[in-house]
């Protein structure tokens, strides 16, 4: 995973011959292409930015910090995808999430931790449905989870007429915005946290491992014994709950809850997931590409900020880099086979 | 449209000539010397047991494979036929046993595949094609609409849709691969009217077909293949089913008594009890005791694959009585089947049983995942006991891997195979099913997954083993049960299982009715 790794291997066929030398570059552009590109990006940015400040302490932080809800959303929905399916609804739910929260705090007059298990109960039971839908009445997972994800915005409408949610308590946006182990933001250690356990249950339980059979071959999986239904379900109702958790996070961050705040967060997420399927494994999700993924297009976006670039600028970049990385990635891969 | 159908020459000029065709797969002769014609406006029989050769054969005239000597006359022309496109442009059409209809599209838009009538303006014109269709339908006597999705009809429905996909394409010559396999007797009959129709026409049919009943009757020129080989050639004489079967088998058989004894083995482990899915499968009984390897023999069509998913919980009997160690079951999803103690190594190992993209180590651990973490409070993975168990397993069926983070994919299909079967080696179950475990295998590998299959056995297994390969049941099986057309016809055990009466009773039970043992 560290560049070491990724270059020694281009330096060994030099006396391969040349056709094998080739296949070999290609492999390595295959699977560590995005990293490589991280790495080129962070050199760049390093000498470029004003002043050293790139590589400043508290601007790592910041990208880390700005990575942090894109990256429990987009680990969530990398489940579903590993599952086979696919989550159109997790932006809404964020959306749903960030209301919810906030309004059975100051509307209903709920604790804190209350108000949070709720919402991330809500965000599960979205999740739920989507599962279903998709895995009991076999449902295309898109217009399912469009479907489901529709009927959240509207929910999210109906229980604050539209209104934004104001005047939360100070203990409820210090969860977002406050450092309270070692001086790291907050965000970081949940970001950190959240993908950890999503991490040990994808690889290290026996949930993980069927939700993977069910993606990469649910009849195989069906005929071994796995309730690929079920394997299904719970990748749904795991991304609703991450939803549910950045949407609340999200609104402890913006101080309000406000309806479609987390909209943006789909697209941002899944161009993540499908950035981080790029890398290091041919092609498979999993959460630690996700992770990069969310990286990527962060560390780019800092950059590039630093630099002065304008700002629809680094919408190009963030649209560009996915779909290139992609992409090569795909192109390197069928030529290192062919 | 019949005019371009009618073009019959001299009967006594053959339409195909096979001239000395032969062809090797690997090291494996599938053809040795074919030589016979086929002659225009005749229904031209093909037969032989599974792996005679048959398939291959029509592959080569279909432009799928290429033979490796000799060759094939169309209108006494030596031709080359290098893919389907040019087989097609000769007028010759194939319908074979897996449908090639496109679900979701209707009977129209499926006979029209591959028949571009369109304008100037590179836009389908459907009107000429509906008036084609609407003819070629009523000369097949259809009895739904052009625009019947095809999912909706019956099997034999769509048997009419890919002849008829055939006439649209003014097809020559139409070779049919078992196209009453699937059929029920009332449907089949009325598929024979429609294929004398068509030669009556001037269409020429070749048939290829199990059922030899159905061959004697309805072809006038029949070929016999064994092992590669033509060994009776037929032409313009009707022949007994006897004779047929002696051709197939190659000498005459008497088929002695022999009787059901269980001895050795120990007590009962599964047993059916007339179960029947309401389809595929009828009235079936058998028993396998533990330790018992017992073979489900029969042709390809004769119902054993689904009455071993129907047992498996894949799918379900509609009718019978199973049991497991005395305790009925009766399954709603694989999954308690593996709970209650059954494995099924599926016959599509690449489709159904492996996953090729993950490690040896993932196929193998799969079924027993429960197994492997620390506690049911710990629901964390062992991977250290995993990986030992993997190689554990991988060891005994002497898969040939690097280690077993190789992925599955890049095995070779022997030791694929090896690796589908090694899943249920860790904890093994009471009851394993093995649809086809030596298709596609070598030689030398399938000899390993005899041994596996054996030692499996010997460890008190109750092992089920549906082959299509008779030599395989011959070397494997302590019973066979034998299988025609979704019914028990025959039980073989101990020295009476011999490649001879195994092929004999697949053949000569067929289409009796109450001849179910």
């Amino acid at each position: 995973m560290t560049l070491a790794e990724s270059t020694s291997p281009t330096e060994v066929p030099e006396l391969a011959p040349d056709g094998h030398r080739r296949r070999i570059a290609l492999l390595v552009v295959s699977k560590y292409g995005t990293l490589i590109a991280m790495v080129i990006m962070i050199i760049i940015f390093s000498i470029a930015a004003p002043g050293g400040s790139f590589l400043q302490p508290q601007n790592l932080l910041a990208i880390l910090s700005q990575s942090a809800l894109t990256a429990i959303i987009a680990a969530g929905v990398t489940l579903v995808l590993v599952a086979g399916e696919f989550d159109l609804s997790i932006g809404y739910t964020a959306s749903l999430a960030g209301v919810l929260v906030t309004g059975l705090m100051s509307h209903q007059g709920l604790p804190i931790p209350v108000a949070i298990l709720l919402t991330i109960l809500a965000g599960a039971a979205v999740g739920m449905a989507n599962g279903l839908l998709v895995a009991k009445a076999g449902v295309n997972a898109v217009i399912a989870t469009l479907g489901v994800g529709t009927m959240v915005v509207g929910l999210s409408f109906g229980y604050t007429a539209g209104q934004p949610i104001v005047s939360l308590p100070a203990d409820f946006t210090a969860i977002a915005l406050g450092r309270a182990v070692l001086g790291v933001p907050n965000l970081i250690w949940l970001m950190s946290i959240v993908l950890v356990i999503l991490w040990v249950l994808l690889n290290r339980t026996p949930l993980g491992i069927r939700i993977q059979a069910t993606g990469a071959n649910s009849h195989a999986a069906t005929l071994a014994g796995v309730r690929t239904d079920r394997a299904k379900i719970s990748a749904f109702v795991i991304a609703g709950a991450c939803a549910a958790i950045a949407g609340t996070l999200l609104s402890s961050q913006l101080g309000s809850g406000m309806v479609s705040s987390g909209d943006g967060y789909l697209l941002d997420a899944l161009a993540a997931v499908f950035l981080g399927s790029a890398t290091l494994r041919d092609g498979k999700f999993h959460i630690v590409g996700t992770l990069i993924g969310v990286l990527i297009v962060n560390i780019g976006f800092n950059g590039l900020g630093l630099i002065g670039t304008p700002t629809f600028f680094q919408f190009v970049f963030k649209g560009g880099i996915l779909v290139f990385a992609v992409a090569l990635a795909t192109l390197a891969r069928r030529y290192a086979r062919s | 449209m019949t005019e371009t159908l009618s073009t019959t020459g001299d009967p006594n000029v053959p339409l195909i000539r096979f001239r000395n065709v032969g062809k090797s797969f690997g090291g494996a002769r599938a053809l040795r010397d074919i030589s016979f014609d086929i002659r225009p406006g005749m229904v031209h029989g093909l037969v032989g047991a599974n792996g005679a050769g048959k398939s291959t054969l029509i592959r080569c005239l279909a432009g799928v494979v290429q033979p490796d000597s000799g060759s094939i006359e169309i209108d006494g022309e030596p031709l080359n036929i290098s893919d389907p496109q040019v087989a097609s442009e000769l007028g010759l059409a194939f319908i074979h046993q897996e449908m090639s209809l496109i679900p979701g599209w209707d009977v129209l838009r499926n006979m029209s595949i591959g028949i571009p009538l369109v304008t100037r303006a590179g836009i389908i014109d459907w009107r000429p094609m509906r008036a084609k269709a609407a003819a070629v339908a009523e000369q097949l006597g259809f009895g739904f609409t052009l625009s019947k999705q095809v999912d909706d009809l019956s099997t034999a429905d769509k048997w009419l849709v890919l002849i008829g996909r055939a006439l649209m394409a003014d097809a020559r010559v139409i070779a049919m691969d078992e196209p009453t396999a699937s059929l029920s007797s009332r449907e089949a009959v009325r598929l024979h009217a429609i294929i004398r129709d068509l030669v009556a026409r001037g269409t020429t049919v070749i048939f290829v077909s199990h059922r030899l009943d159905e061959v004697s009757d309805l072809c006038t020129d029949i070929t016999v293949f064994r092992d590669g080989k033509v060994t009776r050639r037929v032409v313009g004489e009707r022949l007994r089913k006897s004779e047929l079967v002696t051709a197939i088998v190659g000498k005459d058989l008497e088929i002695p008594e022999h009787g059901h004894d269980p001895t050795e083995h120990g007590p009962e482990a599964l047993r059916l009890a007339g179960v029947g899915d309401g389809r595929m499968v009828r009235d079936v009984s058998l028993v396998v005791h533990e330790g018992e390897i017992v073979g489900l023999g029969g042709l390809v069509g004769s119902g054993r694959s689904e009455l071993v998913k129907a047992v498996y919980g894949a799918s379900r009997f509609t009718s019978g009585r199973a049991s497991l160690d005395g305790r009925p079951i009766a399954f709603s999803h694989p999954a308690q089947a593996v709970a209650a103690g059954f494995g099924l190594v599926p016959e599509e190992r690449r489709a159904e049983g492996l996953f090729l993209n993950e490690s040896i180590n993932f196929n193998i651990n799969l079924a027993r995942l429960e197994s492997l973490v620390f506690s049911r409070f710990l629901p964390f993975l062992r991977l250290k006991l995993a990986r030992l168990r993997a190689q554990d397993a991988a060891d005994q069926v002497t898969v040939k891997a690097k280690n077993v983070d190789e992925l599955a994919g890049t095995l070779s299909g022997g030791n694929q195979q090896k690796v589908a079967i090694a899943r249920w080696l860790i904890d093994p179950p009471r009851v394993l099913i093995l649809d086809e475990p030596s298709r596609g295998v070598d030689v030398g590998a399938r000899a390993e997954v005899h041994e596996v299959i054996r030692a499996l056995a010997a460890r008190g297994t109750a092992v089920l083993v549906v082959s299509s390969d008779n030599e395989e049941l011959v070397a494997l099986c302590d019973t066979v049960v034998v299988m025609a057309e979704g019914r028990v016809v025959g039980l073989l055990s101990g020295t009476s299982i011999t490649v001879d009466h195994l092929v004999h009773l697949s053949f000569e039970n067929q289409r009796e009715e109450g001849n179910a043992a």
